[in-house]
């Protein structure tokens, strides 16, 4: 899937063509059900026709000449024709209903698994909920119409060509005289649909806003309550809602043009056929009896097209929606990696960076030259000011980002060289917000290897110091944690990542601030478990505590998106350089409050 | 039904000029067939062109009228309908605001966002469908019924006594249907739900390699979501094949006895031709309803849940009352006998917690992880109410404060630093709408984040995205602190909101803090900063177990000694 990421701003129609063609795509996976589906359209269109047909022949037959001999038996063969007429509406029906589905299916999949695939930068700048209304919202306007419109769109065609034919065979003359309608009505069409395009489009992207802004008010309830905000988002939002009310206000009203245009046109052109028709029998070029019956097709030649617009105008609805959906699919994945990438199954922890830089966006770098080496089962400790550039090293090491340039080695080897999910297998992260997922306490600690068992489970939490309160739990490990994470405290919380992490049994071990918000009682627990986790593996952490840092085999010192000290504690204080005032000012402002 | 239908009430006038246009539409519609007739009976059979040109002349006319019905009546369905979209995601909205942290449990965020979207677009779908075309199905089943049985009532009698099963069942279709829907929107909620924790957890995901083990989670979320459609269109969509077949046979039934008749004289071929075609009629007519149907059933199923939003009930209510605001100094609060715990869980956080903290007061309080310091905090600006006990702040019950007044007092600064899409500015305009740039200075500076923000690109215009990502943790916390601090608050509750700072960092931000003149209180693990505090509180499982100052708990408590060695053996290895 390795297209060229959208421009925006292309020819319409092309796009237009582009999506639909790629829609079908999808469809014809389904090449045999489709086939049945629309055999299924033509065998209901023909017993449609032939049970009207075969009634008229009846009452000519039977009534008319009122004898009863044999009727009973044309009427089983009439039941017998509904019967199989109405089975085959029902086989049509059920048969896209599931193609239409299992595409639906299959798009929401790719949707959702291309997420995974995509940079970290990508939802740094994107709203949750204004992607998860292209999962719901854009993704139900194309259900909507596969639904319907593929069986509609068949049998319209069908019986356009039908009554085509028979209008050709009846009279070439006055086919050419309804045919008088069709450029009127593509101009009309052209008209209405160049609209409506636009507006589903405009409507879907409103609709993702509000979407958007649902979800972060919602997860922004605390502070909205606390800070009396509720006035203020109300605003806003009604705002918004006013955008999406509108495009759909003027989207709704040019679809609904379309019928009516079709109607008027379908009468004009009834009066033109019998108009012309006198006319032409007047010079006695087409019986009147051929007029009539003429006329009578006439009128089911524009219900087809009637049909037909309305669904291109459905279908408008379902590219716009699936415009947005594979716009995220098309969009450029996570670097690929190279193609010749290995996986990594043994690795010794050995890291390395050489003149690394990066930088968000082309902008200005966020750190440049970093060079620095950690053997394995080395602690090294960044240390720095908030916002000097640590958690983008950290980024960089788990390879969230790429740098723009310079090299990061693993075990000697350039990182590029290795698979992305092979490397961060040898990794665990206790990271900064700790993240739990809904579902239990066991299910959340496992996340850090799904094969473990509840033993393991349970052992690692005795490690991270979390055993304790998780048996006070009512359930246990077996305890669910809620969307708000009431119940579980954000100690609590960093806890039970910290256990998932010592599941994992990682050879580079990061942690991200991750003691921060735990009591120091606990902490002093919690260090022991951790010195155990460290012991051997290269460990990389964000921490303030003087302590941890002490105790660090390498101290990275960070300022403004460079390391500008490197060496263990006792080297860095006697260089008296930034390091040494950093230590001094936090030994003193201990030491000053402690006494 | 009930309060989705009273929205309806403002667009009477409209929904009703829009019915009237529809029936100009249909009277227009049923008229033509007789006018064609005319065109070919006395026109093209006659070869009277003049006829032809005349009724002509007039179809067009009226079909032009039937036009501009037509046009006209898009305005004024997409008027309704849209304005009643609306005022659905208006009153939905509204009430999600005034829910409290209870009602906020009820129901996921996340099939509160499908509530609002798109179960308000399938009623708004189906009021507009309805004001343009669904009268039309009805209409012309009882116009067919009328014509029929006025030409002839013995025989169309038969056909018209297999119509009322047919509802029955088309109702039973219906019922069914609505249920199964109502399931199909569940799922579309846990479809919904799977991927908003796959984007707020991403980097955990990502940092444990578990895409595909996601992946799989979604699929099964997905796949249930594929069945339960798929079975609920399936079954809506056998009631049309099913009414064909019976209508269709009736016809049968009908020239079955027409035919007798005929042969007994007393029916002409005439009359059964024209009850076999009405009864034709009836049955295309028929056909639509099985689109009603599934309409109708989705969109029944979509008013339950947007009803079951509008009916829950917001449990916490503000008080009338406002604060005297006598003095500009800091709020005095107090907790007595306060027991809580959430709504729905059985064990109490906190447990007869009793304490006084004195206008102006700095307090730290300091516990365990898990001791319930941020429940405590929450109970201030009642974000949750009680379950025992009073909170009172300058000696007024919160409970009888008006929400909106109790609230602008408190500058409160959650534990995760949560910050809002839109420029620094915007979030800073949180804590007070109308602050100028001198304040948001003067507040930024105060929380040590100024400087950063100066650096930024655009400064204060700085976009920053849904939750400050491009911010790194100790920025946000700052920035929060700032949004509070621009409050000028009477009281301010940190927690633990200093955690991600540097030593440096929140020793200056806490002296920053010592200007302003309100009562603070501060959850914090460092004994340094509780050391500073006038009172320090100790929490142990809920229960307040310590109070008092340094030198006293020192000297009282055993606890705080330990934290106090521990932090002192951290702080000074060696």
């Amino acid at each position: 899937m390795k297209q060229k990421t959208h421009t925006g701003k292309e020819v319409d129609r092309g796009s237009f063509i582009k999506t639909i063609r790629r829609i079908w795509r999808y469809l014809s996976e389904y090449k045999v059900f489709l086939t049945w589906v629309l055999l299924m359209v033509v065998m209901s269109s023909a017993l449609g026709l032939l049970g009207p047909f075969m009634i008229g022949r009846t009452i000519d037959t039977y009534l008319a000449t009122a004898t009863t001999d044999g009727l009973a038996l044309v009427l089983v063969g009439l039941a017998a024709v509904y019967f199989f007429h109405s089975i085959s509406l029902w086989l049509q029906n059920y048969w896209m209903i599931g193609i239409a589905q299992e595409t639906v299916f299959t798009i929401r999949t790719q949707l959702f698994t291309k997420l995974h695939k995509l940079p970290i930068q990508f939802f740094d700048k994107r709203q949750s909920g204004e992607l998860m209304s292209r999962i719901t919202n854009d993704i139900e306007n194309v259900s909507t119409t596969l639904n319907s419109s593929v069986i509609q769109v068949f049998s319209s065609l069908l019986t356009l060509v039908g009554t085509l034919v028979v209008m050709l065979w009846l009279s070439p003359l006055l086919t050419l005289v309804t045919m008088t309608i069709v450029p009127i009505m593509f101009l009309g069409m052209k008209w209405i649909t160049t609209r409506t395009g636009r507006l589903y489009k405009e409507q879907q992207k409103n609709l993702g806003e509000l979407n958007g802004f649902i979800e972060e008010s919602i997860s922004g309830q605390k502070i909205i309550k606390s800070f009396s905000q509720e006035p203020k988002v109300i605003a806003e939002f009604l705002e918004k809602s006013e955008k999406v009310k509108k495009a759909g206000y003027w989207a709704q009203v040019y679809a609904g043009f379309i019928p009516k245009l079709m109607n008027m046109l379908n009468n004009l052109s009834f009066t033109f056929v019998a108009a012309a028709g006198g006319i032409f029998a007047l010079n006695g070029m087409v019986s009147i009896g051929t007029i009539v019956i003429f006329t009578e097709y006439a009128r089911q030649f524009t219900r087809p097209l009637n049909d037909l617009s309305n669904q291109f105008n459905t279908l408008l609805s379902a590219v716009a929606g699936a415009e947005r959906v594979f716009d995220i699919i098309d969009d450029r994945e996570e670097a690929e990696n190279e193609i010749d990438a290995i996986d990594i199954t043994d690795l010794k922890g050995k890291v390395e960076f050489r003149d690394v830089n990066f930088a968000y966006d082309r902008g200005e770098d966020i750190v440049q030259n970093i060079s620095f080496q950690a053997t394995p089962g080395e602690k090294v400790a960044l240390v720095g000011p908030t916002g000097a550039g640590k958690s983008t090293i950290i980024n960089l090491i788990t390879r969230f980002y790429e740098p723009n340039s310079g090299v990061i080695l693993f075990d000697n080897q350039d990182s590029q060289i290795i698979t992305r999910a092979s490397l961060r297998k040898q990794m665990a992260f206790v990271l900064q917000d700790s993240f739990l997922f809904q579902g239990t306490i066991r299910e959340n600690i496992r996340y850090g290897r799904l094969d473990a068992s509840d033993q393991e489970v349970e052992e690692a939490a005795i490690a991270a110091n979390a055993y304790s309160f998780i048996k006070r739990m009512p359930q246990g490990f077996d305890t669910e944690l809620k969307q708000d994470g009431s119940g579980v405290s954000q100690g609590q919380k960093q806890l039970l990542s910290i256990a998932r992490a010592i599941l994992a049994n990682p050879s580079i071990l990061i942690l991200d601030e991750a003691t921060s918000s735990i009591d120091t009682i606990t902490e002093l627990k919690i260090q022991e478990a951790l010195e155990l986790l460290m012991e051997g593996r290269t460990s990389f952490i964000i921490a303030h505590r003087l302590n941890t840092i002490q105790q660090a085999d390498q101290i990275l010192v960070v300022e403004d998106g460079g390391i500008i000290e490197k060496g263990p504690h006792h080297e860095l204080m006697k260089r008296k350089g930034f390091y040494y005032d950093l230590y001094q000012n936090q030994i003193k402002t201990k030491v000053a409050k402690a006494l | 039904m009930k309060k989705v239908l009273s929205l309806l009430k403002p667009y009477r006038l409209p929904m009703a000029i829009a019915i009237v246009l529809m029936l100009i539409e249909l009277a227009v519609e049923l008229w033509q067939p007789l006018l064609m007739a005319q065109i070919i009976d006395q026109g093209i059979a006659a070869n009277d062109l003049h006829t032809v040109i005349k009724y002509g002349g007039i179809m067009l006319g009226i079909s032009l009228l039937a036009f501009i019905a037509g046009i006209t009546n898009s305005f004024f369905a997409a008027y309704a309908s849209q304005n009643f979209g609306y005022d659905l995601r208006k009153n939905l909205y509204e009430k999600v605001q005034s829910f409290s942290f209870a009602n906020f449990n009820k129901f996921p965020t996340s099939s509160l966002i499908t509530r609002m979207t798109n179960d308000v677009n399938q009623l708004q779908m189906t009021l507009f469908m309805s004001l343009r075309i669904a009268l039309r199905a009805p209409l012309l089943v009882i116009g067919g019924i009328v014509m029929a049985l006025s030409v002839n009532f013995k025989l169309a009698l038969g056909f018209v006594l297999v119509i009322p099963p047919l509802f029955v069942f088309l109702f039973w279709i219906m019922r069914r249907s609505t249920k199964l829907f109502k399931l199909v929107q569940g799922k579309l909620d846990q479809v919904n739900s799977v991927m908003r924790e796959n984007l707020s957890g991403i980097r955990l995901i990502r940092a444990f390699s578990r895409g595909s083990h996601e992946s799989q989670r979604f699929k099964r979320s997905n796949q249930e979501l594929m069945d339960r459609t798929v079975f609920a269109l399936r079954i809506t969509e056998t009631a049309i094949p099913v009414l064909l077949f019976f209508l269709n046979i009736t016809v049968l039934v009908v020239l079955w006895f027409g035919n007798l008749d005929i042969n007994n004289g007393t029916v002409s071929v005439g009359e059964v031709v024209a009850v076999v075609n009405y009864t034709a009629r009836i049955t295309t007519a028929f056909s639509m309803f099985s689109w009603i149907i599934m309409v109708y059933s989705r969109a029944i199923a979509s008013t339950g849940r947007i009803e079951e939003v509008l009916d829950s009930e917001a449990d916490l209510y503000g008080g009338l009352n406002k604060l005297e605001m006598v003095n500009q100094q800091g709020g005095r609060i107090e907790f007595e006998h306060v027991s809580f715990r959430y709504p729905d869980t059985k064990a109490d956080v906190l447990s007869d917690i009793h304490f006084r903290i004195e206008s102006g007061e700095t307090v730290a309080v300091l516990g365990a992880t898990g001791s319930g310091k941020s429940s405590l905090f929450q109970l201030i600006p009642r974000l949750y109410d009680t379950t025992e006990g009073t909170v009172k702040i300058d000696g007024v019950d919160v409970r009888t404060l008006e929400f909106d007044h109790l609230r602008k007092q408190i500058g409160y600064v959650p534990q995760e630093a949560l910050l809002f899409t839109g420029s620094i500015k915007d979030n800073l305009a949180w804590g007070k709408e109308d602050a100028s740039l001198e304040e948001m200075i003067q507040a930024t500076e105060d929380a040590q984040i100024h400087k950063t923000i100066t650096k930024l690109p655009e400064q204060y215009d700085t976009m920053i995205g849904q939750k400050g990502v491009n911010l790194s943790g100790g920025q946000k916390q700052r920035l929060s602190i700032a949004r509070a601090l621009i409050k000028k608050p009477r009281i301010l509750l940190l927690d633990d909101s200093t955690s991600a700072l540097d030593l440096k960092t929140e020793a200056k931000l806490l002296d920053a803090l010592k200007q302003y003149q309100c009562t603070t209180l501060i959850i914090t693990q460092k004994i340094s900063t509780a050391k500073e505090a006038d009172q320090i509180l100790i929490l142990e499982d809920g229960k307040m177990i310590a109070a008092g100052d340094h030198h006293y708990l020192m000297d009282k408590s055993k606890l705080y000694q330990d934290i106090y060695r521990s932090q002192q053996s951290l702080i000074v290895n060696d």
